[in-house]
């Protein structure tokens, strides 16, 4: 009986630790020199929070982070890229990442992700994968973020003035297309 | 026995609702250009409290699956009508609308509902679309909904077939 029951508990110990999660891919990824990764917290929007509306407050105060991490594709690494691209698939496919929306064509695709309802987005991921550049994942996390809230945050990314220097590491794995 | 039926109907329902439509062999394709819109995007747009128009809002959470292939490929082209007319037959489509335009010839065909302009399926095939791109394109939008609000979505989404959809509203007003 105890070795069924703990046979039980290891099982279920196992199968949790065991669930791949994109969350747990961004952390095993972040020191990968094949990659790069990018963390944007609200403050660095850099927004003059006196000149927003009520709603606007609302919706940047549901923003908790941004992540980002992206690949390069090139000669020397189409067999590690192959297996990234097709692991970040795979952790998609997980029933807890809902699917919105999804595009391809002949230049590559895109689809958009979330987690958790529709009154309550606990996290945004957008996955974007360019036949010739390479692939990126752009998670959004938020705390009660709501459908309003995110289209209310585009008018936050409106006024803000955010240093684009920040984004220099993206723009570097962009560069030599 | 006859309840028996219907449990097991009942159970499969959602198994079956989530399995993969007829044309989803095309998404993926290198060849087709594909957008495919789930419902749950539909919900949380619906939700959204914006100054989007009423009318809008209303269409959009009666809506399930909005797919759209496109291509330029001959031999996919021709796969595309062969796979829309065996669906047409077997879904039960009926025509509803047919316009022969220069080279662009464009097919409108729908699963009714509960009244004669309610819709649970548009589904639209597009030949000789863009000019001298040739395309064909392929939508199917599936929900319950009524034909009159669709031409509110074709406009904001800037969907292929809009000026088509609006010669259907217009007579029956």
């Amino acid at each position: 009986m105890k070795a069924i029951v703990s046979c039980l508990v290891a099982l279920m110990v196992f199968s949790c630790t065991k669930e791949p999660s994109i969350q747990k891919y961004f952390v095993q990824k972040t020191e990968d020199p094949n990659f790069v990764a990018l963390d944007l917290s609200p403050s660095f929007l850099n927004v003059n929070e006196a000149g927003l509306s009520a709603d606007s407050k609302k919706a940047l105060e549901s923003f908790e982070k941004m992540n980002i991490l992206a690949m390069r594709l090139s000669e020397d690494n189409k067999e590690a890229y192959k297996k990234e691209r097709a692991e970040v698939n795979t952790i998609l496919k997980n029933e807890q990442y809902q699917e919105l929306m999804h595009f391809n064509g002949k230049g590559g695709g895109a689809s958009i992700k979330f987690v958790g309802d529709e009154n309550n987005i606990e996290e945004f991921i957008l996955f974007a994968d360019s036949k010739d550049l390479g692939f990126a994942v752009i998670r959004v996390l938020g705390e009660n973020m709501t459908p309003t809230d995110i289209m209310n945050f585009v008018d936050v990314l409106k006024q803000s003035n955010f240093d684009s220097d920040q984004l220099k590491p993206l723009q570097d794995v962009m560069k030599g297309i | 026995m006859k309840k028996l039926i219907i449990v097991i109907a009942i159970a499969l329902a959602p198994v079956l609702s989530f399995a993969q439509g007829p044309f989803d062999k095309f998404d993926g394709n290198d060849e087709v250009t594909s957008v495919v819109v789930t419902k749950k995007m539909f919900q949380m747009m619906g939700n959204v409290k914006h100054q989007e128009s009423q009318e809008f809002l209303n269409l959009i959470k009666k809506l399930n699956n909005l797919r759209v292939f496109t291509t330029q490929n001959k031999a996919v082209a021709a796969d595309m009508r062969n796979v829309a007319n065996a669906y047409i037959k077997s879904a039960g489509l009926e025509e509803l609308l047919r316009v022969n335009d220069k080279n662009q010839n464009v097919r409108i065909m729908v699963k009714s509902g509960a009244t004669e302009t309610r819709v649970k399926e548009l589904l639209m095939f597009i030949e000789g679309a863009n000019g001298k791109a040739q395309e064909t394109v392929l939508l199917s939008l599936t929900g319950d909904f009524d034909l009159n609000e669709v031409s509110a979505l074709t406009e904001k989404m800037n969907l292929p077939g809009g000026k088509e959809l609006n010669k259907v509203k217009s007579p029956k007003k």
